[in-house]
């Protein structure tokens, strides 16, 4: 039997993926012919973007994936956004007849949220975990994005890729 | 070390990104079977299927794209045309865009030409690329359906298969 422990796998998640509330979210062509985005339509408010982390996940301690960072690819038009603040929970699934637990998962941005994060333009958003983790079978990570919008902005989201340790 | 060339990664309808059209989230004919479902309109639109297979920052480690098929039903009547595109899309660092490049492939004999992609059945359509593709961490790969219907054309996509060699 063999062992694995490549330190450089890497998972795109496509903008299909995504769960996006607060606005007007559509499947769009992209900018760039050829690519696809979940599109938000213009309004002031706050969006917020869940990005669920589809990694392998492992039963035994030390196995499977280790998320190690995770980068996000999204296109702001029109105008420039007040913020993009990234966040990450790790959603310990409940027991049957129990709750999920969510705790808050530290992470820094390379973008600063109000200003290079922000600004209307491409955008690649690299969120690193402070700590890296391995994913349990009894979890979920989602990588949250929260973009405070003016009136006339609008949001493609492109799609994400988190980078990953296996080990097997 | 891992190399095994007969990986499989299934991709569900409900990760298609369809903006053209009216698409519902339905059963499908068989029972027990999942789709989407283009409504009947006499109009051309876009499925974008996202590859969602494992990628790697190593050459030549990861996936070893070699081919994808689509499972889908045209149903009541025939399509004016259906065809496909394979994009392998780099992308852009932080400020820059996208970059697309269309990859060549081929039909499987059963819908190598447009007569047979196109009528009323069910489908299951193979494209081989003609150069198989190492993902990168900074790429993924797009399959682009365009569906021309006829006025009473609809469509039931079922989901889709990604064929690769996985190298750890």
């Amino acid at each position: 039997m063999g062992y694995i422990h490549d330190t450089h796998c890497a998972q795109y998640i496509p903008p299909t993926a995504f769960h996006c509330v607060t606005g007007t979210f559509t499947d769009a062509a992209g900018a760039v012919t050829g690519t696809i985005a979940k599109h938000r339509a213009a309004a002031a408010s706050t969006a917020v973007i869940n990005i669920p982390i589809m990694l392998p996940s492992n039963s035994i301690a030390q196995k499977g994936a280790y998320l190690l960072s995770v980068e996000v690819d999204y296109e702001l038009l029109l105008d420039v956004a007040t913020s993009v603040t990234a966040s990450m929970n790790r959603v310990t699934r409940g027991a049957d007849t129990a709750v999920a637990v969510v705790a808050a998962v530290t992470v820094t941005q390379d973008l600063a949220a109000a200003v290079a994060a922000a600004t209307e333009n491409q955008h690649k958003l690299t969120v690193t975990l402070t700590t890296p983790v391995w994913i349990d079978n009894d979890q979920e990570f989602l990588l949250v994005l929260t973009i405070v919008c003016g009136a006339t902005v609008t949001v493609d989201l492109l799609g994400a890729v988190a980078n990953y340790e296996l080990k097997l | 070390m891992v190399h095994d060339t007969h990986m499989s990664q299934y991709i569900p309808p409900t990760l298609f990104h369809t903006p053209t059209g009216t698409w519902t989230t339905i059963a499908g004919q068989v029972t027990g079977t999942i789709v989407r479902h283009l409504a009947a309109a006499d109009q051309s639109g876009l499925v974008t299927i996202p590859i969602i297979i494992p990628s790697n920052a190593s050459p030549q480690k990861g996936a070893y794209l070699t081919s994808i098929e689509v499972d889908f039903e045209i149903l009541i009547a025939a399509c004016d045309a259906l065809s496909a595109v394979v994009n392998l899309v780099a992308r852009g660092a932080d400020t820059a865009v996208a970059v697309v490049t269309a990859q060549t492939f081929t039909y499987d004999e059963g819908h190598d030409t447009a007569a047979e992609r196109d009528d009323l059945d069910q489908h299951k359509m193979t494209l081989t690329l003609t150069t198989p593709i190492w993902v990168d961490n900074d790429q993924y790969v797009l399959v682009e359906i365009t569906v021309d219907q006829a006025l009473t054309t609809q469509v039931d996509f079922l989901g889709a298969v990604a064929n690769y060699t996985l190298r750890l």
